[in-house]
């Protein structure tokens, strides 16, 4: 539930410290701290893309719900449910 | 000999693929799984030698990590292929992320090539790399290419290399003890230290060759023009203009005056046969010829021009890049009401034909979400529709560009709409499912591609018309020739018909939608077999031969000929074009729909759904359109409405039922 | 004889339509005349949406 209000609040939120890629700010590069996901499969699945404990992440840009990221010097985009499991300093 | 190719999505293997061995490609399904595999010839000019060398198309996969299930059909994929040299093609702008599958192939034990694909975006970068310590460090062979090019690009040389080293054997630059691979295999935390030791030996190696000028994390032109493209809002709005655009070019001015001549074309085949038959042929086999067959198929046939040139602007779109975009646009719609991120593929292949789209449904995992996209999809306005559409707005509405633009969003609105109904009615709230997008980069539309698509296209559209399209045209005619004691129905008794007896009781059911005659409900039925029909078989009862007027360039319309034979109204014209693009498609794609969802019930449920859509619609339509335009609701409102609220009130009720069905799960997604 | 070679070319049409239609379902094609009806053009992974179909 925290989650579906945290997406209704999320413009105002983004002053704060980014806990999640979610909300974090375009353009500024992160360290990632934590995959905050109990599925293994998705955990597993962001493995593969790069994206882990201590690897550096770069919030490239937003696009409707898709966000574009950089990671490895490998760009995707992901959806939001992938973006708000990368947990990032 | 047999080659396999290996590679990370979007690092151009399927270029590669194409570039290697032309367009002959078989494709046939791996065993068990229904991911398809490409199978082809290599090119004789490629082949260095004697021998046909098969090129063999993995699925793309990220790593192999034998842990997830996918991920281990890739592992299988490759040994039950055992092929004797494996290329792998790897995106040269990010070494880091694609060589980290490169030493897991290279712990299969099958000599590999790796293809430094995407060359010519280090020059543009700046990026130099030191290839020649690359291939000491990772005992493998490296060939520059660049697989979009057509000259200069490498395959010859990556093709010898590979031929080169068949039958030797791998060596692999990151050992792991196979003890270690065994004891991973059962153990989650083993494998991901590993393959994090994986990383960090290709982080090091990458470290030692490369040297890169610019950083890929800045936003480039691209990301600045998807802001605004693919903007949350703004993405909407943008897409109704190009839509506008689109209809605007093909209908309102190229296409009629492309079509005008090609009718006059037919016009004349039309007369130069009526006078070769002369008065010597019975009258029945003539008309048969002339209105059933000639004048029929010309009448779909005409729309011809028109169609071309708005598969070919679309085909402009899909080819810049920009339909992608779109996708990205809607997707958010599509996975705030339960349906997979997935769902957007089978409706943007929709807008081609609905069955390729219901059969794209199969890669979405979950039941529901891939059952309710497989009845959803037909929505989308497919090919067969775009006459249909073209023939009302130029009748009806003087080639207004705003129909057929509005038509496409109602298509989504219905979509979405129905998306919303059916999770209710199946109770089961949304799975959360995760998904990445590759957005193909934006790029000058290829004049070339787009009119290869459109032939392709419009050699698809003839051979339907040449066939199904004429044989029901032949047979309405026969219909409506004869009555059920076989004698030829006589002038002013066109109602005795065997056409119109079965078509009438179908017609009393749409008096409330504002088109009760058979002829219309006739031409509604035959579009269950194919949608052109609808064309054809107007053309045939009303004894129209083509819908075109060649002698002004336009569309017979603004109240004129057309309009005035089939008697609507233009609500109820707008009514009975929406009725038939918003019913069930046709039978192939009931069929398509069938082997998608392997369930009756959903099957039934799906057609019962899109029937009922296209009914509500079009009632709606031509009663609010009746009021707004003459301040009084349209002929048999109170029995329509009563069938409508009927349905609406199923729909209500399977929905409360549905509902009680759901037990609120706590989210386990998020800890 | 005007009437047989009007029938003959209209047996023609229709045999060569029937034919063709035949031919077409027993290779499997689902709908003879629509764009790539005969194979699902989208060889995506599980989890990657790819849009160059």
């Amino acid at each position: 539930m925290v989650g579906l209000f945290a997406n209704g609040f999320g413009l105002k939120a983004r002053s704060e410290k980014p806990t999640s890629l979610e909300r974090a700010a375009i353009g500024e590069t992160y360290t990632i701290n934590a995959i905050k996901t109990t599925d293994d499969e998705m955990k597993h699945f962001l493995f593969t893309l790069g994206c882990f404990e201590g690897e550096h992440v770069t919030l490239v840009s937003v696009l409707s719900d898709l966000y574009v990221i950089s990671v490895k010097d490998a760009r995707y985009s992901i959806d939001r449910e992938l973006a708000s499991a990368i947990g990032i300093d | 000999m047999k080659i396999a190719l290996a590679g990370n999505p979007n690092s151009g293997k399927t270029t590669l693929f194409n570039a290697l061995t032309g367009s002959q490609e078989k494709v046939g399904n791996w065993a068990g799984v229904t991911i398809e595999k490409k199978i082809g010839t290599l090119k004789s000019k490629f082949n260095p030698t004697k021998e046909d060398i098969a090129i063999v198309d993995l699925p793309g996969a990220y790593s192999m990590s034998p842990f997830t299930s996918e991920e281990s059909i890739t592992r299988a994929f490759v040994i039950e292929e055992h092929p004797d040299v494996i290329i792998n093609i790897v995106d040269a702008t990010n070494l880091n992320r694609s060589l980290f599958f490169t030493t897991q192939l290279l712990d299969l034990g099958i000599p590999v090539v790796v293809a430094l694909n995407k060359t010519d975006l280090l020059t543009r970068d700046q990026t130099v790399l030191d290839v020649k310590s690359l291939k000491e460090r990772m005992k493998c062979a490296f060939v520059k290419t660049v697989a979009t090019k057509t000259q200069e690009n490498g395959l010859d040389l990556l093709i010898k290399e590979a031929v080169a080293i068949s039958g030797q054997k791998q060596e692999t630059p990151f050992q792991v003890p196979s003890e270690a691979l065994r004891a991973a295999q059962y153990d989650a935390k083993i494998a991901e230290t590993q393959d994090r030791a994986r990383y960090d030996f290709v982080k090091e190696v990458v470290r030692s060759v490369e040297k890169r000028q610019v950083e890929n994390r800045r936003e480039t032109i691209q990301d600045k023009v998807d802001r605004v493209v693919a903007h949350k809002w703004l993405g909407i709005p943008i897409f109704g203009v190009v839509m506008w655009l689109v209809f605007s070019v093909s209908q309102t001015y190229l296409g009629p005056f492309l079509a005008d001549t090609f009718v006059g074309w037919i016009d004349a085949f039309y007369s130069m046969v009526e006078n070769a038959m002369g008065d010597s042929v019975s009258p029945l086999l003539s008309s048969l010829l002339l209105d059933g067959v000639i004048g029929g198929v010309g009448a779909v046939v005409g729309f011809l021009p028109l169609i071309m040139v708005l598969f070919f602007m679309l085909a402009l779109l899909e080819d810049c890049g920009y339909m992608a975009r779109v996708a990205v646009v809607m997707d958010r719609f599509l996975k705030r009401v339960g349906l997979s991120g997935k769902s957007i593929i089978p409706m943007v292949i929709g807008t081609g034909c609905a069955i390729p789209g219901i059969m794209a449904t199969r890669t979405i995992k979950n039941e529901r979400q891939r059952r309710t996209t497989a009845m959803l999809t037909p929505f989308m306005p497919c090919g067969a529709k775009l006459p249909v559409i073209a023939l009302f707005s130029g009748a009806f509405f003087s080639d207004a560009a705003w129909v057929g633009t509005t038509m496409y969003f109602m298509g989504i609105a219905l979509i979405v709409f129905g998306a919303m109904i059916v999770v209710r009615i199946t109770g089961e709230k949304n799975k959360r499912t995760y998904f990445i997008m590759e957005l193909p980069e934006y790029r000058f539309p290829s004049i070339k591609r787009a009119a290869l698509s459109m032939l392709d296209r419009a050699k698809a559209f003839i051979i339907k018309a040449g066939t199904i399209i004429l044989l029901c045209n032949a047979l309405v005619q026969i219909m409506q020739t004869f009555n059920w004691q076989f004698q030829v129905v006589e002038e002013g008794m066109e109602s005795t018909s065997i056409l119109a007896s079965i078509a009438s009781p179908f017609a009393v059911l749409l008096i409330p939608l504002g088109f009760g005659a058979w002829q219309l409900a006739a031409a509604a039925i035959t579009g269950f077999i194919a949608k052109e029909n609808v064309v054809g078989t107007l053309a045939v009862v009303y004894g129209i031969t083509n819908f075109i007027d060649p002698d002004a360039l336009e569309l017979v319309g603004g109240g004129g000929s057309v309009a005035e034979i089939m008697g609507l109204t233009s609500a109820a014209a707008l009514a009975y074009l929406v009725f038939n693009l918003f019913t069930p498609p046709c039978f192939a794609a009931i069929g398509a729909m069938n082997a998608e969802m392997e369930n009756k019930k959903w099957l039934f449920g799906g057609i019962a759904f899109q029937l009922g859509t296209g009914y509500v619609t079009a009632f709606i339509v031509y009663q609010v359109g009746t009021l707004l335009t003459t301040g009084s609701v349209g002929t048999g409102f109170i029995p329509g409405i009563i069938v409508v609220g009927l349905m609406i009130a199923a729909v209500i009720t399977l929905m409360r039922r549905g509902d009680r069905m759901t037990v609120p799960k706590p989210e386990a997604h998020l800890a | 004889m005007a009437n047989l070679i009007v029938f003959g070319i209209l047996v023609l049409l229709f045999g060569s339509a029937i034919v063709y239609i035949v031919k077409a379902k027993r290779k499997g094609v689902k709908c003879i005349g629509c764009p790539h009806s005969g194979k699902s053009q989208c060889s995506c992974d599980d989890q990657v949406v790819n849009f160059k179909l």
